[in-house]
């Protein structure tokens, strides 16, 4: 500007110029451009303007960039780096390995029976080995030495081991009813010591290092990796389900699934288009009250406990509403064993220790939501700030059975992207939360073992590899470039089948498809599973087609042969090769993130979001022409088939007015019973927040007295509403 | 299997309102069905994901659209078509086709209980499978096939800042007028433009290269006005380039604006280019007369570029804004930019972003 009105006689702070940024909710340079327009307009306009926003002293905003530091944006291209590093000296050592190993052999083929006269040839031969030799790392040496031992337990008919000091023993075969004795793990047989350092580097054994094959040893025996999915109508409701699916297993791992009302934080209301989601495709949930009927009946301190709750925007508030829920139980039942209330230290002891021992997960993944999902509804820097504030009271409180976040690639996949894509962006929202966790000041070792990913799997051929490929990339970047211990090595992901996958025309054949993908997610050891029912894409599933689901799992877990192996993938030409090229295609887009700044620069441009809705029109495109062939939909149909006849006969689940209004009822109970007690809470939460404190503390306290609606609500007021992107 | 359908072109300029509906995320199949509009020569109002009923019926009036077309994935699509349908009869805007979709979730019972009710069509599963994605773009197409003029009445007493049909209606009027027919320019004008010089409210200009943030910031000083004076209303009217190729445009100034749909005092209107020759439309200098007319206290007008002829941004407003980010390239490259000897007040958007 003062290139271009030669005013260069005026000093640049006379020119209206003004600094902004607009993305950042209430950002004092925005107010500084409102004051100055205000000016113009009446000294130009002779309007008479007036406001009662102080005018900040700059004409720029004094806030600079945020989430990640300016000097960490490259992260993401650091850990491609770190990746083909790792691989560049498995090559280079290989290679190493090899030649002292030819000459070794050549050396003992050649060498002279005793008492022949020195071979100058062995004598060359043994200079350049022991040259070569130098070149070799311990790491190297160590990784070809102890394979005799490893191959050694491995033929023992059973595997000791530790897992967080817990001494565990799992039988290594299984006896097939032809008697044959079947491994666990089957070994290869290479004999070359490079193959065998080349393999322990790019593949190891499950439980080892890089966990390409898996992150334990074994599978547990005593815990099918199965979820007891649930979530319609009223918390009542949803609970009386819970009891029925989890009535036959000693493990209670309760899957609970949000109607939309809920999942975007606001209260059930009486206006149609609000009125007629209340407990549709989720159960609906505002208060405290709601959480501890949903999950009467369940111990939540137990160790065989665990509650997922799929849930983002309002993952904080519904999170504390949990928590709050799990320590009231524990007080109840102090209560009635005591016949007294606990007094303050002993409610204190109380919580304490309910927050060490409760295990579960809450998705609570805010990244994925802007790029795929779509129910993020506060800014996303607030929201950022808020999910660190979880982690952060999980480290301050000892809550290390919990997943503060499940990373998750399922609503990309369902959201039209391919799996590499799936993959990529997975991944790279996962090292974003751990960069600004480690920002925030926290340890890289106190953070990662609360992280957990979330995968779909659907019918690519790249869906075989998808778990492999996590794990390698991810315990590559602790080691090398995080410098983190074992346990922040292990990726442990959740695989939900496809639900995209699935077809409302000819819906029995969905079971097939189902069945595929659970297979390749039980060979790629996942940690744990989700089975669709066939009838997802019309309607909440019926408990018929819920249970076929599950048999999909236990038919391929008990009855499979090929199951009763647990390192089927490995040793594959096709999975080996897979693997490579869908790993260097994650660090590819890894680098093409870092040249739009990181994660949080190409989502400020819409890049991920465009990428997925390409990858959708691609799909959509050839599905429609054909060329993709989907049997009973554009391929193989069925010309007598009426599929609104044949669907007509489901039955279809639809949240009853009674169950809805029984909600609205316990809200304004709720909402008259605090009355007294819930501005205060507020006006304390949004102090907290206004301060910087950490505001999950404080939700911890605010749900007591408040609702859903009404926090969310009062969050809006401090922190800014979700901006929608294209 | 399918083979590639023939574009359906219209007689009238389209224009459509796309959305998944409240507290739904799924906006796969919407933001292919714009796409599939707007390369078929549909001016579509995109407003992205989770909005209420009342916002789609109030945009499709502000907008003057022929259609709403909303997905819903998430249950509850019978009472929020209902809704939608009983509010656009309420609305006096029965005219407005509404169209739908939502995969499996919608059964055959109900999309017959809709379609009854008033709702054009509900597509199916196997309507994608039938029509395919043309086929059905081109049965909206056909569907809204109309000119919205004729359920407008046009005038000068009803078009006040509480009826945004009427003035919607003019400013459609001004700009089929404007390109085609300069005696009923003449006529209209002279309907408006009395009571537009005797309000005469402030009008603000904003421009600058896309992607800069014209939208969000636009939003952000409409919530600080709005925070001054909760009730004031405000007019906003961007514009947004037409393809050229097609005709179609995605106008989607409207997806980044929280306030637009909070306050009931602040009117938007998106304008495509059409055959204009830069990114403002010839009709612009109308529309704020009609918005003027109607009674609004404060006028922004968005473009992306400053306009030529009678719809240049500094002359048509008060005071003009040029918002840029520090990502300019070379310094002499802004001696390139035009507007920065122009503008009133020159914004570095994106100011975390600033050089080192």
């Amino acid at each position: 500007m003062q290139r271009n009105r030669k005013g260069w006689e005026t000093s640049p702070e006379q020119f209206p110029v003004y600094g902004t940024i607009a993305s950042k909710f209430n950002d004092d340079g925005v107010t500084a451009l409102y004051h100055g327009i205000i000016d113009q307009l009446n000294a130009q306009a002779g309007t008479r303007l007036s406001s009662t926003l102080e005018r900040p002293e700059a004409k720029v905003s004094s806030s600079k960039a945020i989430v990640i530091p300016t000097d960490r944006t490259r992260y993401l291209s650091e850990i491609s780096e770190s990746v083909r590093q790792y691989h560049a000296k498995t090559a280079q050592q290989a290679e190493t390995v090899r030649n002292v190993w030819h000459l070794s052999e050549s050396i003992r083929l050649l060498s002279p029976t005793a008492g022949d006269a020195p071979d100058a040839a062995v004598e060359l031969l043994t200079r350049e080995k022991e040259a070569q030799a130098l070149a070799v790392d311990k790491e190297t040496e160590e990784l070809i030495s102890t394979w005799d031992k490893v191959r050694e337990a491995y033929s023992q008919d059973e595997l000791v081991y530790e897992i967080r000091g817990r001494e565990i023993r799992v039988a290594l075969h299984t006896m097939s009813l032809s008697h044959s004795r079947i491994p666990k793990i089957a070994l290869p047989k290479f004999t070359d010591p490079a193959e065998i350092y080349s393999w322990r580097r790019r593949e190891n054994l499950p439980g080892s290092f890089p966990y390409t094959g898996g992150v334990f040893p074994l599978k547990r025996m005593e815990e099918d990796p199965t979820r007891m999915f649930a979530g319609e109508g009223g918390p009542a409701q949803t609970n009386r389900r819970f009891r029925l699916l989890s009535e036959n297993y000693a493990a209670k791992r309760l899957s609970t699934a949000f109607d939309s009302v809920t999942l975007y934080g606001w209260d059930p209301a009486e206006r149609p288009d609000i009125y007629g989601k209340i407990g549709t495709s989720g159960v609906s949930i505002c208060t405290l009250d709601d959480v501890k009927v949903l999950y009467d009946g369940f111990d939540l301190c137990s160790p065989t406990t665990s509650v997922s709750m799929t849930i983002n925007g309002p993952a904080p508030i519904i999170l504390a509403m949990f928590m709050n829920c799990a320590s009231d139980q524990q007080i109840e039942k102090f209560s009635a064993e005591r016949g007294r209330k606990p007094d303050e230290s002993e409610a204190g002891e109380i919580s304490k220790q309910v927050l060490a021992n409760v295990r579960g997960t809450v998705q609570a993944d805010i990244l994925k939501e802007d790029q795929g999902q779509n129910t993020c509804i506060f800014s996303i820097e607030f929201a950022l700030k808020m999910m660190g504030d979880i982690q952060e009271f999980f480290i301050d409180n000892n809550v290390r059975n919990f997943y503060s976040v499940s990373v998750s690639g399922y609503h990309i996949a369902e959201a039209g992207a391919n799996p590499i894509t799936q993959l990529a962006l997975t991944l790279s929202n996962g090292f974003t939360y751990v960069e600004y966790y480690l920002a925030r000041g926290m340890d890289i070792n106190e953070i990662a073992p609360n992280l957990s990913f979330f995968f779909s799997n659907g019918m690519d051929p790249e869906y075989t590899v998808i778990g492999r490929v996590a794990r390698r990339i991810w315990s590559i970047a602790m080691r090398e470039r995080y410098g983190a211990s074992t346990g922040s090595q292990r990726l442990k992901y959740h695989i939900q089948t496809s639900g995209r996958s699935l077809h409302s025309q000819e819906i029995q054949f969905n079971d097939i498809r189902t069945t595929l993908q659970a297979l390749c997610a039980i060979y790629d050891n996942c940690n744990s599973l989700h089975t669709n029912a066939y009838d997802e894409a019309i309607t909440t599933p019926s408990s018929e087609s819920v249970r076929r689901a599950l048999a999909i799992q236990l038919i391929i877990s008990r009855e499979w042969g090929l199951a009763k192996n647990e390192n089927m993938n490995q040793g594959s030409f096709i999975v080996e090769e897979l693997t490579d090229l869908v790993e260097e295609a994650v660090l590819c887009e890894f680098d093409r993130i870092t040249d739009r700044g990181g994660v949080l620069g190409a989502m400020e441009t819409g890049y991920q979001r465009s990428k997925i809705q390409e990858e959708s029109m691609y799909y959509e495109r050839l599905k429609h022409s054909g060329d993709y062939p989907i049997i009973g939909v554009n391929t193989f149909r069925n010309p007598e088939a009426n599929f609104a006849e044949e669907n007509a006969t489901l039955e279809l689940a639809r949240a009853s007015d009674e169950d809805k209004n029984e909600q609205l009822r316990r809200l304004a109970e709720f909402h008259s019973a605090h009355q007294q007690q819930a501005p205060q809470a507020l006006e304390a939460l949004k102090q907290a927040a206004l301060n910087g404190d950490n505001i999950f503390e404080q939700l911890m306290k605010t749900v007591r007295h408040c609702s859903l609606g009404q926090i969310t609500n009062a969050l809006y007021e401090v922190g800014g509403q979700y901006r929608r992107n294209m | 299997m399918n083979a590639p359908l023939a574009v359906y072109r219209p007689h009238h300029n389209i224009r459509i309102i796309t959305a998944t509906s409240l507290f739904d995320g799924h906006d796969a199949s919407t933001n292919i069905m714009r796409r599939i509009l707007q390369d078929s020569g549909v001016e579509v109002i995109h407003l992205a994901h989770n909005r209420s009923v009342q916002e789609l019926v109030k945009t499709a009036i502000e907008e003057d659209a022929q259609g709403i077309a909303m997905s819903s994935y998430q249950g509850g699509h019978v009472e929020a078509f209902k809704y939608m349908i009983d509010l656009l009869r309420e609305s006096g805007a029965s005219h407005i086709r509404v169209f739908g979709g939502g995969g499996g979730v919608i059964v055959a019972d109900e999309i017959k209980e809709l379609e009854a009710y008033g709702v054009t069509k509900i597509y199916s599963p196997e309507d994608g499978t039938t029509m395919g994605l043309q086929g059905m773009a081109n049965h909206m197409i056909e569907c809204m096939d109309f000119s919205t003029l004729d359920f407008h009445q046009l005038q000068a007493e009803k078009l006040t800042k509480n009826n945004t049909k009427e003035l919607a209606g003019f400013i459609t009027a001004l700009q089929h007028a404007k390109a085609a027919d300069p005696e009923k320019l003449a006529e209209l004008l002279s309907i408006i433009e009395p009571q537009a010089r005797r309000n005469s409210p402030p009008v603000i200009g904003v421009t600058g290269t896309g992607g800069a943030g014209k939208s969000s910031l636009t939003d952000e000083i409409i919530v600080r006005f709005l925070y001054d004076n909760k009730d004031m209303p405000i007019a906003v009217i961007c514009c947004d380039p037409s393809r050229r190729k097609t005709g179609g445009a995605l106008l989607g100034d409207r997806i980044r604006m929280n306030s637009i749909s909070n306050f009931p005092s602040v009117y938007m209107r998106s304008l495509a280019t059409r055959d204009s020759a830069n990114e403002v439309s010839e009709a612009l200098p109308e529309a704020i007369q009609a918005a003027k007319a109607a009674g609004f206290e404060l006028i922004i007008a968005e473009t992306a570029g400053i306009g030529q002829g009678d719809s240049r941004i500094t002359d048509l407003a008060d005071i003009s804004i040029y918002v840029m980010t520090s990502d300019y390239g070379a310094p002499s490259q802004l001696e390139k930019i035009d507007m920065l000897d122009y503008a009133d007040i020159i914004v570095v958007n994106k100011f975390e972003k600033k050089r080192q």
